[in-house]
């Protein structure tokens, strides 16, 4: 019957741990099952094998201290020359972007030539005789300067009749 | 306690002197898992360089050698990992002295017969190279609770891992490892013969 197997059995724990009881019931299987028996068998010899290779064990060579302790210093040198180099990057591209900075801006300053838009503001402001200054300080003077409305409504129905004759 | 302070504080000789007293011990625990010196000694040595700058975290609530023992686990586990998986072992890659070791093991008079030391070379062979064939975790469970027999609690703390892992994982990799084990006898016509003797 399967139930009776000794397969669980001796998978649940070391061959070398089994009980005498559990050991007895194996013996009792195995004789009469042919499946159970190398299981059994090779159990066994599994078990020997882990024995046989925990028995053995290398010991550490003289020099493995002074190989750790070089490694060590080693690692610790490198991480510093590590974080120097890191701030060393950091302050060159941070100095580079400057240097490209004012670069771009003595370009701009004094290569390029000035763009038409600004001269023709240039311009626009020097035909308009009244600055900021001049309307909010005088005031006055501006008022006499202007035109009158009759004077323009009659110049223009002069300019108006003119061109129906 | 005092001489973790020490090392914590930049004190060489006191990192030197956890290393010689704890480097047999770190050295004993890789060689479960790595059957070669040059391997041992990188496990040993990536395990001291991790305890130096994980210093801060060793409080001294535990002792010493069990915080070493945890990152020891750890580095192997992890170098297991990063190790490329052999596939299935099969008999035609068993040197003549491993098909003699099994052929004489399988006996039940065994157990006084595989002291000899030379034995216990090629059995270690063996065992290492039917390992390779199992995951990390399994060869992890297989050596701390069937070699080294420790208790299940044991390797709790070792491994981090819960209780119910550290037993279902032993459970299954000791059937994979008899499996593999089993293949090897099932293919080998005369260790069977003698094993039904």
């Amino acid at each position: 019957m399967r139930d009776n197997h000794i397969i669980n059995l001796i998978d649940e724990t070391s061959f070398e741990s089994l009980s005498d009881t559990d050991l007895e019931t194996i013996r009792s299987h195995v004789a009469e099952c042919e499946s159970c028996e190398s299981a059994s068998a090779a159990a066994r010899v599994a078990s020997l094998m882990l024995k046989e290779r925990t028995a053995e064990a290398f010991e550490p060579s003289p020099f493995f201290q002074t190989r750790v302790l070089a490694h060590l210093r080693e690692s610790q040198t490198a991480n510093e020359t590590w974080g120097w180099s890191r701030i060393w990057r950091a302050a060159g591209a941070l100095a580079s972007s400057m240097v490209a900075t004012v670069a771009a801006l003595a370009v701009l300053t004094f290569v390029i030539p000035e763009a038409p838009y600004s001269s023709e503001l240039e311009s626009a402001s020097a035909r308009n005789i009244y600055s900021a200054e001049e309307v909010i300080l005088n005031p006055s003077e501006l008022i006499e300067e202007q035109v009158s409305d009759d004077y323009v409504l009659s110049t223009l129905y002069d300019v108006a009749e003119d061109t129906v004759k | 306690m005092e001489l973790a302070r020490s090392a914590r504080a930049g004190d060489e000789s006191a990192f030197e002197e956890i290393m010689r007293r704890y480097s047999p011990r770190v050295f004993r625990f890789a060689s479960r898992f790595f059957r070669q010196r040059s391997l041992v000694e990188e496990a040993a040595q990536e395990v001291f360089l991790k305890a130096f700058t994980e210093l801060d975290s060793f409080e001294g609530r535990g002792s010493m050698e069990g915080w070493l023992t945890r990152i020891t686990t750890n580095t192997c586990l992890n170098l297991l990992r990063s190790a490329k998986r052999r596939p299935e072992l099969t008999v035609s890659d068993l040197t003549e002295d491993e098909t003699t070791w099994l052929d004489s093991n399988l006996g039940q008079a065994a157990n006084e017969r595989h002291k000899a030391s030379e034995r216990s070379l090629v059995a270690a062979d063996l065992t290492g190279r039917v390992l390779q064939t199992l995951s990390p975790d399994d060869q992890l469970v297989l050596m701390l609770v069937d070699g080294e027999e420790n208790s299940v609690k044991d390797v709790v703390k070792m491994t981090g891992w819960s209780e119910s892992k550290v037993k279902v994982q032993a459970f299954r990799a000791r059937r994979r490892m008899r499996q593999a084990v089993e293949k090897l006898l099932a293919r080998k016509p005369s260790a069977t013969a003698k094993a039904q003797r």
